[in-house]
């Protein structure tokens, strides 16, 4: 009996106790945050979804962004024959009817044609049919003011021709419409096929992803990101990093600042003068053409010339703006160490190799680990340095997939900007990227740098 | 003014720290709350100021009810162990900034001659030009003291407040806070883990455990009586010595060591047989007392005025003892001291003194 | 430092890891004073020549104009991303949100995270805002895109800031609206400084984003600038011509570089990971 009574009251502190248990939510916050949050919606968010949303299209240049019309082109009728429109469907959905009407006169007036042949036109054709373009002109010729020369008059009958081709309608319905009144013995479905495919705008489609995945062309890519990250990082980002870490450690502080600020300076020169000095220092006429010519060896532009020397210009040049990021992060790690380990593995007798290896190199796991991911993530996706000197030549040897989804959709020679297919190919990062920074997140123990603020009123 | 803690629950996470705790401060007391760390103390000062919620319960300033009132409405003054000073903005704008904040605002004059009497009542006058970083902690804590005071708040708090100073300023401020507090007849809180601040500042000691107030009352009341075994052994330095054993006839007090004592007066009635054990404080072990313990002298401590004696009576039985100096004897002599059996404490197995 | 060992070696081999980049840079500024005979690397007289674009319009077009550009494109950049961040960085710092934890970890995914991959996606944004093609459009996505970083930064910041400042502020009866504003704020100065100066760097740097998203602008930056210069063969590569245009450019960057280089390094540093 007694223990039911405490029971009850530990059940109404409780509940009483969660009423009032959940901090106050902070209006100030939300009012703070709201720029953030609007901008990053805008910039972020909805740049994330478009790209999801864009990635199932075949969006292009010359899909336009935006709503299509549907208008029947000679070409296309040339490739639906080529896919099962017969002959006499073509013929008939092409050919020309000549309406004398109101419209056909207007177009006439608005071309320059004489007004007094044209009244003429209208007083004696209004409301009439011609099935031949040669019968009309024919009878054309019969009037007074009949201009003399043959291509005037062809001129003026042409503008009472009408045609479904090359008309642009906004709806399916008005282009179906006219089809069945142009070519009525073509079948409804083998219209109802012909407006489908007369769509110009951009329709929902996998056929980005399924060419990514069929074409050659996507294994290149792959392996390609692939040895440029994995080059990239593991000589310069994580190697030279350590390296000159080390080294510096160990350096007096007048060399060591002198050569920090020499490895940062790629970090902080603006991208377009820091390719322009690499063109100075590979092309031909350049730094290293000339040197290797006086040693008598092979001089030629490295940065294009041979697919080799492309690829070394294209992992150093990166490679020395991310060594500074090893360096940085690795001193900092270094400077941690206490001295006295060092003091007493010295005192112990270790030579310099030993002490790097023994005492220095088991300590850096997490900041290697750390420069790895962060820096795999921002090479993956990074493709301006690359765009800017060699731009994935020669041919397409040094082309990355960032910088291929970059050039599809953005920037090429062609002008046929195909946004579906960068975008499915951006997407592919954007996965890529969530998924390899939450892993990160787990990694690098995100909760511990989220502590509950402290004042709860 | 007079604040009520009644029924007071604090959870953190769901998990409740404090649970049902009731307190009351006098109007114009002082009175310490004092517990080893992560008893709660901190936790009651920081709900009673609003910076934590309280989970259950009502926190009372007179007749108001405080508990859902944010800090900006409660008025109360904290001084922080850190003291928290502004180190952007001078002594003066730092005592002045509670007033700054105003509605409606004071006038300039008015806010100048509010601080300047502030100052004047701490003895900070000479200091109001200079920052924060050019103070020696003595100096920070009067200033955290006065900024704390310049509003003229219900409530006084101070958390662990001399924790940060050296061993001679924390006897200075010990009694300068208490000379303020006495001053300006404010109601004050300390929060303290140390027995001797908490002792001699406050008019009133709560000793708290694991969320607990075990004990409220004057610091000689709650010396000479404690209510169990914890506060007994919190309170005290050199610390009391605790002897395990039971009850046995005539009186008598048998150790587990096999050792015996007369039991205290009072208890000669418990029935032999009940295992009790004893405090005994070493201030009541030496050359005087009714009965009498004998042993060897293990360890001297002299202390300058007094010379603390580890007196081992029995094998794992030592007994402590605080005496005036005296060098007459040493380590390894066998000494028969006298124990002041009336005063030893006694407990049940509960802790709860008998 | 240990000295123990000799570091004689240590210092040749460093020398010889890092001779591309003294090259670069030595012959970067050496250049743009002088002339070498056509075909060799070292010049053979002093020149103030290839400084006269500096007056002379004709050389390259208006560079002063592309570099007020900049300038402006730079310091905008600066008005977007240091007050929204600093607001930001505080409310998830210091004050209890909705869904706080949720939102830290996309600040956190953000800013791991390239955003350069985003500019196809930012593109159709701007296409349907109707900000494509206008400067205004390329300042709010720079700086948009500068803010996960931004605000991650300023959280450090008034991490660092102790919490008893702002319980006594509280304590003191102001609002969490004044303790922000008259004690927190003054408190991570030294972070607005840095997150400023980071800004404009960035912003001075940018390239990708003006020449792609508003390659119709009247408002041209020098960086365009000096990638049009480079791309117009009709210059026949005039590196000289190029490096010390480059220079000019550079010559902000360098500048508060070395003003605030330590408070740089540690955004550089500690930035990145937290």
């Amino acid at each position: 009996m007694s223990s039911s009574a405490d029971l009850n009251t530990g059940v109404a502190r409780k509940s009483r106790r969660s009423d009032r248990r959940r901090p106050r939510i902070s209006g100030l916050g939300l009012a703070l945050l709201a720029p953030a949050l609007f901008l990053l919606t805008l910039f972020f968010f909805a740049p994330v979804v478009l790209t999801g949303i864009f990635a199932f299209t075949d969006l292009s240049t010359s899909t336009g962004i935006g709503r299509g019309q549907y208008v029947v082109t000679p070409n296309l009728l040339r490739q639906l024959g080529d896919q099962g429109l017969t002959e006499d469907d073509a013929t008939a959905i092409a050919s020309v009817s000549i309406t004398i009407d109101e419209a056909g006169i207007a177009r006439a007036t608005e071309g320059g044609v004489d007004p007094d042949f044209l009244s003429e036109i209208a007083d004696r054709f209004a409301g009439e049919s011609f099935d031949d373009p040669r019968a009309f002109s024919r009878e054309l010729r019969g009037l007074p003011n009949a201009p003399r020369r043959p291509r005037e008059l062809t001129q003026t009958a042409e503008y009472f021709e009408t045609s479904v081709l090359n008309t642009r309608f906004d709806n399916p319905e008005a282009l179906t419409a006219q089809l069945a009144d142009v070519a009525p013995d073509v079948s409804s479905d083998t219209i109802a096929w012909i407006v489908d495919r007369s769509y110009t705008g951009a329709r929902f489609t996998t056929a980005n992803f399924e060419r990514l995945a069929t074409q050659k062309e996507t294994l290149r890519l792959i392996g390609n990101t692939a040895l440029y990250v994995a080059a990239t990082l593991g000589l310069f980002n994580v190697g030279l990093g350590l390296f000159l870490a080390i080294v510096l450690f160990y350096t007096p502080k007048p060399v060591t600042s002198f050569y920090s600020t020499l490895w940062l300076l790629p970090r902080i020169t603006p991208l377009v003068l820091y390719a322009i000095m690499w063109k100075w220092f590979t092309w031909e006429d350049g730094f290293l053409p000339i040197v290797a010519e006086q040693f008598g060896l092979p001089s030629f532009n490295y940065m294009k010339g041979s697919v080799v020397t492309a690829w070394m210009t294209m992992i150093s040049l990166n490679g020395f703006i991310g060594a500074s990021f090893g360096l940085i992060l690795f001193s900092g790690a270094l400077r941690a160490i206490p001295m006295q380990q060092l003091w007493a593995s010295e005192v112990d007798g270790a030579n310099r190799w030993q002490q790097v290896r023994r005492i220095i190199l088991p300590q850096m796991r997490w900041p290697i680990l750390f420069v790895t991911s962060y820096q795999t993530l921002s090479l993956l996706s990074s493709y301006e340095q690359i765009w800017l000197t060699t731009n994935g030549g020669p041919g397409r040897t040094t082309t990355v997939w960032a910088l291929e989804a970059f050039t599809t959709a953005l920037s090429n020679y062609t002008g046929n900007l195909q946004y579906g297919l960068g975008a499915a190919m951006a997407l592919v990062l954007v996965v890529v990227g969530l998924v390899l920074s939450i892993i990160y997140l787990r990694l690098f123990k995100f909760g511990e740098l989220v502590s509950r603020p402290k004042i709860e009123l | 003014m007079r604040l009520q803690l009644q029924n007071f629950t604090k959870c953190f996470d769901g998990t409740p720290v404090i649970e049902g705790l009731d307190l009351t401060v006098e109007d114009g007391e002082m009175l310490a709350l004092l517990g080893p760390s992560g008893c709660g103390k901190s936790t009651t000062l920081f709900s009673i100021c609003g910076i934590y919620r309280a989970d259950g319960g009502r926190i009372m300033f007179g007749d108001r009810d405080v508990s859902d009132l944010p800090s900006q409405k409660r008025n109360v003054g904290v001084v922080f162990q850190n003291y928290a000073l502004y180190p952007h903005l001078t002594v003066e704008e730092n005592i002045a900034f509670p007033l700054t904040v105003q509605k409606p605002r004071p006038s300039k004059s008015e806010i100048a001659r509010e601080v300047r009497a502030i100052a004047e009542l701490i003895h900070i006058e000479n200091l109001l030009e200079r920052r924060p970083a050019q103070l020696s902690g003595g100096q920070q804590q009067r200033v955290a003291l006065a900024r704390a005071l310049v509003r003229k708040p219900d409530v006084l708090l101070l958390d662990e407040p001399l924790a940060n100073l050296d061993a001679k300023l924390r006897l200075e401020m010990r009694s300068e806070i208490r000379r303020i507090q006495l001053e300006t007849g404010i109601t004050a809180i300390l929060v303290t883990h140390d027995q001797v601040e908490a002792m001699s500042m406050c008019d009133r000691v709560a000793i708290m455990d694991k969320g607990e107030i075990l004990q409220i009352a004057s610091p000689t009341e709650m010396y000479r009586n404690p209510v169990n075994k914890f506060v007994a052994g919190f309170l005290g330095n050199p610390p009391i010595t605790f002897l395990e054993g039971h009850t046995a006839t005539e009186g008598r007090f048998a150790m587990d060591q096999g050792l015996f004592l007369p039991l205290p007066s009072r208890l000669r009635d418990l029935p032999a047989g009940q295992r009790i054990s004893l405090g005994l404080r070493p201030e009541h072990f030496g050359s005087t007392g009714t009965a009498q313990a004998s042993g060897r002298i293990v360890f001297v401590e002299p202390q300058g005025r007094e010379m603390l004696f580890d007196v081992e009576a029995a094998p794992g039985v030592v007994l402590r003892s605080v005496q005036p100096v005296r060098d007459d004897v040493g380590v390894g002599d066998e000494v028969t001291w006298g124990v002041d059996v009336d005063r030893m404490l006694a407990f049940d197995m509960d802790g709860q003194t008998l | 430092m240990t000295k123990n060992f000799a570091i004689f070696p240590l210092i040749i081999l460093l020398t010889i890891v890092s001779l591309p980049i003294a090259v670069m840079y030595g012959f970067l500024i050496l250049d743009t004073f002088t002339d070498a005979p056509p075909g060799e690397l070292w010049p053979d007289r002093f020149t103030l020549a290839h400084w006269r674009f500096l007056w002379d319009p004709s050389v390259v077009g208006n560079v002063w104009k592309a570099a007020g550009n900049s300038l402006i494109l730079a310091v905008s950049i600066i008005v977007i991303v240091v007050p929204i961040s600093s607001l930001a960085g505080y409310a998830v710092s210091r004050l209890n949100l909705p869904f706080r934890r949720f939102f830290l970890a996309g600040i956190m995914v953000m800013h791991a995270f390239p955003a350069v991959t985003l500019l196809i996606g930012v593109f159709f944004v701007l296409k349907f805002t109707g900000l494509y093609n206008t400067m205004i459009g390329v300042i709010l996505v720079k700086g948009s895109l500068m803010l996960p970083f931004g605000i991650w930064i300023m959280k450090g910041f008034y991490d660092a800031v102790p919490w008893e400042i702002e319980m006594a502020g509280v304590q003191d009866g102001a609002s969490r609206l004044t303790v922000f504003r008259r004690l927190i704020l003054p408190q991570v100065k030294p972070g607005l400084v840095a997150l400023s100066v980071f800004a404009f760097l960035d912003g001075w740097g940018e390239y990708l984003l003006p020449r792609i998203l508003a390659p119709g602008s009247d408002m041209e930056v020098l960086s365009v600038f000096l990638n049009e210069l480079v791309q117009a063969d009709q210059l026949g590569y005039d590196f000289n011509l190029f490096k010390s245009v480059g220079v000019f450019y550079t010559l902000p960057v360098i500048i508060l570089f070395v003003l605030f280089q330590n408070r740089l390094m540690n955004i550089f540093g500690g930035g990145t990971k937290g």
